[in-house]
């Protein structure tokens, strides 16, 4: 076990530093566009934390964020930029969609199967990003950033096209066959009235949820539990460190950014299975690139992300809340989640440098 | 195919060439001195903004661009700050300075505009010709220039000596901060000049679409160099033109058309030209005296 000492301390300073000080220039924004600070916060509690319902809202929003988030960061450990999570997810969920709609089958084995399915697409599509960086060296922000163009109009063409199900749910909106009941999410808001959270229906608290939490304990066991993880951190700290110390860092980078888009597969889960049931190139974009501002918030550990995907709903509750009840634009959101990761990673800078000197010191 | 509608196609062509070859030009300035900057695609809409908010503010079309070019550098200058003197992870920072660039336009827009996803009518325009706005002709000598300044200058030669080896250019008594920074400011100049072609009447919130990204894929298709990014940009903004204007005319379906160039680069970088070569010390933080 790592002990916990102050260094751990230092480290974990720098998020809340962040979130702090984004807190405070969100005031200040607040102030110079002419609200009332307590007008702003009394807006912002409305929408978040005010009624179950609301706060509800925050856990079920967090869920594809925190799912972006893990994929992104699970790359990140591997030293991998997976800017093509956004387009893995849109392959990934048309993939899971297909195995819902086509393949009948008792709902026992449906669910995990087009859970399997969405990793699966999102594994593929990318393959040939993770093999082109490791055969080729070619930098897969380039080559994620293609295939998520390449993405969306994909599946902007098969759903208007082959793929097609206009008329079947009467709308004219282009999207797919709907997808069979043996396989669509059912919610466990009823989970949670049971234990005593009045969590009303129209918030999708669903198996997406689950999905998610079990995503989350599986990457964590992977990391820190086995070889292949320690290998993928080694890479992490240092490619140079990790090749003197015999990891195959090849294999384990292309392993290592094939997982992270079968994660990211599962972003869509809860939108195209729970809330729409059928899938449609219109599900919510821009996830992927969340993901990775989860991440670099999150640190990166399965844990920090959960912490920061929560965040990022509650901000976006908040966003909300200043929009209807305020002066304060919903963009001020967008604002101060910027300058966060900047003052994070700032912070956390020079918080590493004092470690080194502090260290440095004591060894003396 | 009759000639006007030929004509039609190839000014219409560098019209949606110019923005992207201007930010990939930027891109290679940057990442010759060692800076990578994904951030092109926010320094593109918030100079986007700047130039229509400058324009009406100013009551110049010029003086509009000089305060798009300006506000290029200002946010670029951000990511030197973060990643030259901070040495943070340059991909961080482009992707928070992403964010921050959507929201500080969008937060402008509904305070000065009063409305949040677009500006108000920009009256002051460059003129156009067949569709093009004529500043993207301005395309040709900033290519020569910058093709001159990096490969036949003194300036040229310490910036791509900063990013190949930074250690051996410091003991030669090159400053590797001045120059990785007049790296950087440079490509955010490039944001405003791409803006300028950019805008049409107005801006709109999420206007650039993405072609910021595309810069960056087209700088690395152009192997880092000014002429081959920009025959690169020129190929991405052909190919999305031919989409636009022949979309009901061919059989093939419109999504195909829209993929090749994105398909066609992968399969380019991924081998039928050898491997292209980032600058040795791209994206690599410079620790003087580093033990």
């Amino acid at each position: 076990m790592k002990r916990f000492n102050k260094y751990t301390l230092y480290e974990i300073s720098a998020p809340l530093i962040g979130f702090v000080a984004s807190m405070l220039i969100l005031l200040v924004i607040v102030i110079i566009v002419g609200e009332n600070p307590g007008t702003a916060t009394d807006a912002i509690w409305k929408m978040t934390f005010a009624s179950s319902t609301r706060t509800a809202t925050i856990l079920s929003t967090a869920v594809p964020e925190f799912l972006a988030g893990l994929a992104a960061a699970f790359a990140f450990r591997a030293n991998i930029f997976n800017i093509g999570v956004e387009g893995q997810y849109f392959v990934g969920g048309l993939v899971g969609a297909l195995a819902g709609i086509y393949v009948p089958l008792p709902a026992w084995l449906h669910l995990p199967f087009v859970v399997i399915a969405a990793m699966v697409g999102g594994a593929l599509w990318t393959a040939i990003p993770a093999a082109l960086k490791v055969s080729r060296g070619i930098h897969e922000v380039i080559t994620t950033i293609m295939f998520n163009n390449i993405a969306l109009a994909l599946v902007n063409y098969l759903v208007n096209g082959p793929l097609s199900g206009i008329g079947a749910g009467g709308s004219l909106e282009p999207q797919t066959k709907h997808i069979l009941p043996t396989a669509l999410f059912g919610n466990i808001n009823g989970l949670f009235r049971a234990v005593g959270w009045n969590v009303p229906d129209s918030v999708y608290l669903d198996y997406s949820l689950p999905v998610a939490i079990l995503a989350g304990v599986v990457v964590w066991f992977i990391l820190f539990r086995l070889r292949i993880g320690f290998d993928v951190r080694a890479i992490g700290t240092s490619t140079d460190v990790a090749l003197y110390a015999g990891i195959n860092v090849g294999r384990t980078q292309l392993w290592a950014f094939i997982f992270s888009g079968a994660l990211a597969g599962l972003i869509g889960l809860q939108e195209i299975f729970a809330v729409r049931g059928y899938y449609t190139f219109q599900i919510a974009s821009g996830l992927g690139f969340d993901g990775i501002a989860i991440a670099l918030i999150g640190r990166n550990s399965p844990i920090g992300v959960v912490f920061a995907a929560l965040l990022f709903a509650f901000l976006r509750q908040a966003g909300y809340g200043l929009q209807f009840f305020t002066k304060v634009p919903n963009s001020v959101i967008s604002v101060i989640t910027g300058l966060m990761i900047l003052i994070i990673v700032v912070t956390s800078e020079l918080v590493s440098r004092y470690i080194k000197a502090l260290r440095k010191k004591e060894a003396m | 195919m009759d000639l006007s509608t030929l004509l039609d196609y190839v000014f219409k062509g560098l019209d949606t060439s110019a923005p992207i070859a201007f930010a990939a030009l930027g891109g290679v300035f940057s990442e010759k001195s060692g800076v990578v900057n994904i951030a092109l695609e926010g320094g593109m809409l918030f100079s986007a903004f700047s130039i229509v908010w400058g324009s009406i503010a100013f009551h110049s079309l010029w003086w509009g661009l000089l305060f798009a070019v300006i506000i290029g550098m200002a946010f670029a200058a951000i990511h030197a700050v973060v990643t030259v003197t901070y040495k943070v992870n340059q991909i961080v920072s482009g992707v928070a300075l992403n964010i921050l660039a959507e929201g500080v336009a969008r937060f402008l827009s509904q305070n000065i505009f009063g409305q949040e996803t677009q500006s108000a009518m920009n009256p002051y325009a460059f003129p156009t010709y067949r569709g093009m706005n004529i500043f993207a002709l301005a395309l040709i000598p900033i290519t020569a220039i910058s093709w001159f300044v990096l490969n036949k200058t003194v300036f040229g030669l310490r910036l791509r000596s900063v990013g190949e080896n930074p250690e051996a250019a410091d003991t030669l008594g090159i400053n590797v901060t001045l120059m990785r920074y007049s790296g950087v400011l440079i490509s955010g100049a490039m944001c405003g000049l791409s803006a300028a072609v950019l805008y049409p009447s107005r801006w709109v919130s999420g206007m650039t679409g993405g072609r910021g990204f595309i810069a960056l894929a087209a700088m690395i298709f152009g192997r880092w160099s000014p002429i081959g990014a920009v025959l690169a940009s020129l190929l991405f903004g052909y190919a999305d033109t031919a989409r636009i204007m022949f979309e009901s005319k061919i059989q093939i379906p419109s999504q195909f058309v829209q993929m090749f160039p994105y398909v066609l680069a992968v399969v380019v970088l991924g081998g039928l030209v050898g491997k292209a070569r980032a600058p040795a010390a791209d994206g690599l933080p410079y620790e003087k005296g580093e033990d």
